[in-house]
């Protein structure tokens, strides 16, 4: 049970992971000491969270082998992690909202006299801790009464109260205020120092040179290499993160002349669900005939923005206008505006409903489908048909319920009732996410196509590289400010990947 | 091309089978809570088959039999639809019965009333009364769910007894709708002008079935053919996608729930101006529960609850002949139609477990055996 207390170095050896398409590492090598932080940077889909979910035992590598202190071991299950002393706090927090924090720390540890539940060694200990390190919880608060700062507090809890020496942080300050993330990376360092070790995840390069020891950088499930975040260079780091050896190619187009503003956005500002800040007075003007493709770690606004152009979420300060028509509510009118939303599943489709339900979700109530309050199904199996063709969904016919339908294909419906209407503002939030490679491929084809019918195309997506492939303007978001606003067609994407750190300095030395 | 045209079979084959199911799935279920009960009926002593044969004279066997059938369905036809409705729009009310009670109240009241109107007009002033009864009674779930956020489900389940209480309230004096002097605690008659008609004479076979049947059909064209059906199953479905495509997701809870309520009124006021012809004390005993039965047995289906509400209605108008006939207490329909709902949804357990691990196969498949990779090349 104690061999947790002498951790001194966990290896991890030629790690790889397959997932169904893609892998997602690539036999990666990996080694964290105890009384160090050590960072892990890395774009969205690098391999960082198959890594840790290994680690902390959640999957089980294909190939590889992990040593704790030179000691070969197998993880099989979280238990298993924790049994060794490894800990995790997850970017969501596992916590059982109707329990109090106490209830929350002791879940899933052995009690003294079982069955009975004694939880006032238990208190102690909380109290202990809490005083120790700091912390302003109440052992008997409900976790759903705490504010977000107080839960991630709450996790780090549970892993001091296991006494972990190993602790893996998944961005642990992405829902802190600036003051509580000041604090919390002052306890990091303060783990170092008693000798525990850690592993710390971020996309802020700023917090990344203040905390960690070292940092390993992955890209495409390979380590690309280990540094001091405070010897090397931010751009160095940014180009280490982004930069590719092969490159797609941008795809051609021709100028579009007749360019004038539909999308105005002036000093928008608004609340993410936990109600935090998640735009921070946003301008952004996009024109007919232009794709601004919106690039950043996720989780920087990109989602929140989407839906405050859309209506979907109210916002709190500012101004949106499409074609001078200021946005106050769900948009109807599909002439106006397509929204490719990020999750076709919760948000795009009724997946119980029918691909022909689907193309006219937005639309039935319009003629010709509904003529004096009856719908016209033979109008809509017309309609659906013709798109199916337009769009090549492949289905058997348009009265199968679109569950049925592969993942390219049930986009396809989403993209043809978006784009069907022609709409002067196409938003278009991670289209080709989870998409193979065919299936992409034909859903850039169709945004292009927008964008030369005229359209103005707002593109967010956190693949970096069809960012690139697809825009005619950049825009880099992080913590929900623009960075920066940059022409497409020669940008650096070194600059791309500082921006998306929260690094500014590279746009100010290129003019 | 092969495989494409192997996709195109499997995915209707697929939706064959799954038709076929949807409707022999109750069959299914009716026929093994018989089975079971069988049992049942054996251990008391009887013969099972002699005790179901009896209990299908009792039910279907001659015009009286039909007719008590029908009259016994019509409160579960009426009060099964207003479930179906709410469960289409992802709303489950359980409140029916409170709303038998509000909503035959409130056509007790107009029965009683002379009004000085044609007799046709008065029938249709105290059904429509019933109806809005239930109606009014559902605002306060609709409102606290649409925009309180409150579960329907915990606020129509405890509006049961105070809709209850309320009914008990009325007939007692000195309400003005309780008959003065009277041994029971009971309302005057409901005028003739306000009686529902007797279908077939020398039986109490009345108009509420028509109405039922009416309403099923009214509901089956609302869902499929008008805009507000769709928006209906829009937000039943996924509200958050009925957000995204413009539905006024708090109006629509509002107004479906409001009228998934007026059909537990209407299944009231059936039974008051078409069965008791006054207003009593726990008049329903329990339809309203029974109600949700019928709409679960009918997964909500308007038409297949038609079905349902009559093999209830059956049930019940056979259990009299069986008890005589056999000696088996009547109470054993209960079960039968308890194991029925339970059979039902086991069925539907065991597909939706079968459907599901058929469509985990067909995720580890790689995308490109069902796309064409042709596509783009």
């Amino acid at each position: 049970m104690d061999q947790s207390n002498d951790l001194s170095t966990l290896r991890m050896v030629g790690i790889s992971k397959r997932f169904p398409g893609v892998l997602a590492n690539d036999n990666i090598d990996f080694e964290v000491k105890a009384g160090q932080v050590h960072g892990i940077l890395g774009e969205n889909g690098a391999g960082k969270t198959t890594l840790m979910k290994i680690l902390y035992g959640l999957h089980q590598p294909d190939s590889g082998e992990i040593f704790l202190n030179g000691k070969k071991v197998e993880i099989h299950s979280p238990k298993a992690a924790g049994d060794l002393g490894i800990g995790m706090v997850h970017q969501h927090f596992m916590l059982i909202e109707n329990l109090t924090a106490l209830e929350n720390v002791v879940l899933g540890l052995p009690t003294k006299h079982p069955p009975l539940l004694d939880l006032e060694p238990a208190r102690n200990r909380f109290n202990e801790l809490t005083k120790e390190y700091d912390l302003h919880l109440t052992p008997s608060s409900p976790v759903w009464s705490l504010p977000v700062g107080d839960q991630q507090w709450l996790e780090i809890l549970k892993l001091l109260f296991r006494n972990a020496k190993l602790l893996i942080l998944d961005e642990p300050t992405a829902v802190l205020a600036p003051k509580q993330a000041k604090q919390l990376l002052s306890t990091v360092r303060r783990f170092a120092q008693e000798g525990r070790a850690i592993i710390f995840i971020s996309h802020k390069l700023e917090e990344m040179k203040e905390v960690v020891d070292c940092v390993t950088v992955l890209r495409d499930g390979h380590v690309v290499g280990t540094v001091d975040p405070k010897e090397v260079q931010s751009a160095q780091l940014a180009q280490m993160m982004v930069g590719r050896d092969v490159f797609l190619d941008r795809r051609e187009r021709a100028p579009y002349k007749d360019k004038k503003e539909v999308l105005v956005i002036e000093h928008l500002d608004c609340l993410n669900d936990r109600k935090l800040p998640a735009l921070r007075k946003i301008d952004l003007t996009v024109k007919s005939g232009e794709i601004v493709g919106v690039a950043g770690v996720d989780g920087n606004g990109q989602r929140e923005l989407a839906e405050c152009i859309t209506g979907l979420r109210q916002f709190t300060g500012g101004t949106i206008h499409i074609n001078q028509k200021p946005v106050d509510g769900v948009i109807n009118d599909t002439t106006l505006l397509g929204y490719i939303p990020e999750d076709r599943h919760k948000t795009g489709l009724v997946l119980k409903f029918t691909v022909e339900e689907n193309l006219i979700l937005k639309t039935f109530e319009e003629l010709p489908y509904t003529k004096r309050g009856i719908i016209q199904w033979h109008e809509i199996r017309q309609k659906a048909d013709a798109l199916i063709k337009e769009y090549d969904i492949r289905t058997p016919n348009s009265m199968v319920p679109v569950n049925h339908l592969s993942g390219g294909n049930q986009q396809k419906v989403v993209v043809a009732r978006e784009l069907s209407n022609k709409p002067a503002l196409l938003i278009s939030s991670q289209p080709t996410r989870g998409l193979d490679l065919g299936a992409v491929e034909s859903v850039h084809n169709f945004l292009l196509k927008e964008r030369n019918r005229g359209a103005a195309v707002l593109f967010i997506s956190t693949e970096l590289s069809e960012v690139l492939t697809l825009s005619d303007r950049i825009i880099v978001m992080f913590n929900g400010e623009i960075m920066g606003d940059l022409n497409a067609e020669k940008v650096d994407v070194n600059l791309i990947g500082e921006l998306m750190l929260g690094h500014r300095e590279g746009l100010e030395a290129t003019p | 091309m092969n495989y494409k045209i192997n996709k195109l079979d499997s995915t209707r084959l697929l939706d064959i089978g799954g038709l076929v199911l949807s409707g022999g799935r109750p069959i299914l279920a009716i026929i093994l809570a018989f089975l079971v009960s069988a049992v049942m009926i054996i251990i008391q002593g009887a013969n099972p088959l002699e005790a179901y044969s009896a209990m299908l004279r009792g039910s279907f066997g001659s015009v009286a039999a039909l007719a008590n059938t029908c009259v016994r369905a019509a409160p579960l036809l009426l009060g099964g639809l207003g479930v179906a409705l709410g469960v289409k729009a992802g709303l489950l009310n359980v409140g029916i019965e409170g709303q038998i009670y509000v909503g035959g109240s409130a056509a007790a009241a107009v029965g009683i009333m002379p009004i000085p109107v044609a007799p046709w007009l008065h029938l249709v002033l105290a059904v429509s009364a019933g109806f809005l009864g239930g109606a009014i009674w559902g605002l306060i779930p609709a409102y606290l769910k649409a925009y309180r956020g409150v579960s329907e489900i915990v606020v129509t389940l405890m509006l049961n007894y105070v809709g209850i209480q309320l009914c008990s309230l009325l007939v007692h004096e000195p309400s003005p709708l309780a008959e003065k002097g009277a041994f029971f605690p009971q309302s005057p008659p409901i005028l003739a002008s306000a009686q529902l008609p007797i279908l077939i004479k020398g039986t109490s076979l009345h108009l509420g079935i028509i109405l039922g049947l009416i309403a099923a059909i009214i509901l089956a064209y609302v869902l499929f053919y008008t805009p507000f059906g769709m928006r209906t199953k829009m937000i039943g479905q996924n509200p958050e996608a009925a957000r995204y495509a413009g539905v006024n997701v708090k109006k629509q809870t509002v107004v479906a729930l409001i009228l998934s309520c007026g059909l537990g009124g209407l299944a009231g006021t059936g039974e008051v101006l078409g069965l008791k012809l006054r207003l009593f004390d726990y008049f329903s005993g329990g339809l309203g529960y029974d109600a949700i039965a019928v709409a679960l047995m009918a997964n909500s289906n308007p038409v297949g609850v038609i079905f349902s509400a009559l093999f209830f209605g059956a049930l019940r108008a056979g259990a009299g002949k069986m008890e005589t006939a056999v000696g088996i207490k009547a109470p054993i329909v209960q079960v039968i139609q308890a194991l029925a709902v339970l059979f039902v949804i086991m069925i539907g357990f065991v597909e939706y477990n079968r459907k599901s691990k058929q469509d985990k196969r067909k995720e580890q498949m790689p995308e490109d055996t069902i796309y064409g990779s042709e596509l783009n090349k």
